[in-house]
């Protein structure tokens, strides 16, 4: 999109591991995600849905802040995840993002954990 | 959309004109109770105090109704219709009743134009539902323009023991002109910026500035957000640039977002959009986190006021 400009503002780091011995992947995301970047979080969250791991974990932790438009492309991603049988989970967001999550009623529907650790033990 | 809401379908919205607590209690409790005894679900939302005069005149029955605290739920009155619209939908398929009280004297201008414009949209709201709302009206204590302009908002209009058609209610839907004329300008001391892309700035602006005004940290998240999303909306919906105006005085900060964009739809942001909507939660957000939001939009473009109070709530009186 031509307003595509905010993508400096959020970094997105992802990574396999294993709990368990059960493989999830974890999704952190740093920084701002808005209309400005979603584009961005959406190729990147797409692409790791593709894979269909079992259990997809995005730490919110770093993120200082979160829009409706970042929120769509989490419940977009939730979506496939749920037809693919697999499970999305938020991890540890801080507390305007996680008031959001509520506000929104998205934590009715995304499990939210207070931790990476407590996602994985699900 | 009914043409008529006054007449054919179950919808009733009713102005209920008192002059004394006596008189208050009775009625209320009279439509209330006439509900439960059919065995309806039934909702009350007034100031708190008044709250319990309708228990008290309701007797045992008053365990069986909802209440809730007007002064919260309807601070900014545009959170009201959602709530009334769950509490329906809760007890889906059946005949609901509701009292709301959404204006009382103590409120300030803008909170009276918001209180209006919410009565108004009740009639767009609820058309097709099966819901009977009475809206008490404290004739002594409220302005004659208020009182005109409940006239103007309510099909039926209730006083003295008579329910009848209120002559002045406005059909087709049509907002009373105080609730839909352009909003007075911000003061000479609002900062203004303009913003294209940039709503990481945007945001910190409006965070510098509700820290000076005393904004406590959680509140400015929150105003944050929501001058964020409707900062965001100019981006989603036009190709140019938008203002922010930031003012405070001792009493509230207000955030007011202006660009060429249109919102056609009057009840925007006044329904809860379905968890795993993929749009409308935007002004869904702004609503829920702000104290008033004043939203005004026409061919020309849409301003979005939104205000955070400065003080510990007020009790009405």
């Amino acid at each position: 999109m031509w307003y595509n400009s905010g993508v400096d503002l959020l970094t997105t780091s992802v990574s396999t591991a294993e709990s368990d011995s059960e493989a999830y992947t974890l999704v952190e995301l740093t920084g701002e995600a808005d209309v400005t970047n979603c584009d961005a979080l959406r190729e990147v969250l797409d692409a790791e849905v593709a894979k269909q791991p079992r259990t997809l974990i995005i730490d919110l932790s770093g993120l200082r802040f979160m829009d409706s438009s970042a929120l769509h492309v989490i419940l977009r991603a939730n979506r496939v995840m749920d037809r693919q049988g697999c499970v999305l989970a938020l991890a540890s967001p801080r507390e305007p993002v996680a008031k959001m999550l509520r506000l929104t009623a998205a934590d009715q529907l995304i499990p939210v954990y207070a931790s990476v650790s407590e996602a994985t033990a699900g | 959309m009914a043409e008529s809401p006054a007449s054919g379908g179950p919808f009733r919205h009713t102005g209920f004109f008192y002059r004394t607590l006596d008189e208050y209690a009775r009625t209320v409790a009279g439509f209330v109770g006439d509900g439960l005894a059919a065995g309806e679900p039934a909702f009350v939302a007034v100031p708190p105090g008044k709250a319990t005069l309708i228990a008290d005149a309701l007797g045992a029955g008053a365990r069986r109704v909802e209440f809730a605290d007007m002064t919260d739920l309807g601070r900014n009155p545009a959170r009201i219709i959602p709530r009334v619209l769950a509490f329906a939908e809760k007890h889906g398929g059946q005949h609901v009743r509701y009292a709301g009280e959404p204006v009382w004297a103590s409120r300030g201008p803008a909170e009276l134009r918001e209180a209006t414009r919410h009565e108004a949209l009740v009639n767009l709201a609820f058309a097709d539902a099966d819901v009977e709302i009475l809206c008490p009206y404290d004739t002594l204590a409220l302005d004659a323009a208020v009182l005109a302009d409940a006239r103007r908002t309510h099909p039926l209009l209730r006083s003295d023991g008579r329910t009848s058609a209120s002559p002045d209610y406005a059909v087709p839907f049509r907002l009373p002109p105080s609730c839909s004329l352009a909003l007075p300008a911000p003061p000479d001391a609002a900062m203004s910026y303009t913003y294209r892309t940039d709503l990481s700035q945007v945001r910190a602006w409006v965070l510098q500035h509700a820290r000076d005004a005393g904004l406590p940290d959680a509140r400015a998240s929150d105003l944050v957000l929501a001058v964020s999303e409707a900062a965001a909306n100019t981006l989603r919906h036009t190709r140019s640039s938008g203002t922010l105006d930031i003012w405070h005085d001792a009493t509230e900060i207000v955030c007011e977002i202006h660009d060429t964009g249109v919102i056609a739809d009057p009840l925007a942001g006044r329904r809860m959009p379905a968890p795993d909507a993929l749009s409308g939660h935007g002004l869904w957000l702004v609503h829920e986190v702000c104290d008033l939001v004043e939203l005004r939009s026409d061919g020309t473009g849409t301003t979005i006021r939104m205000h955070m109070s400065l003080r510990p709530r007020r009790t009405p009186g």
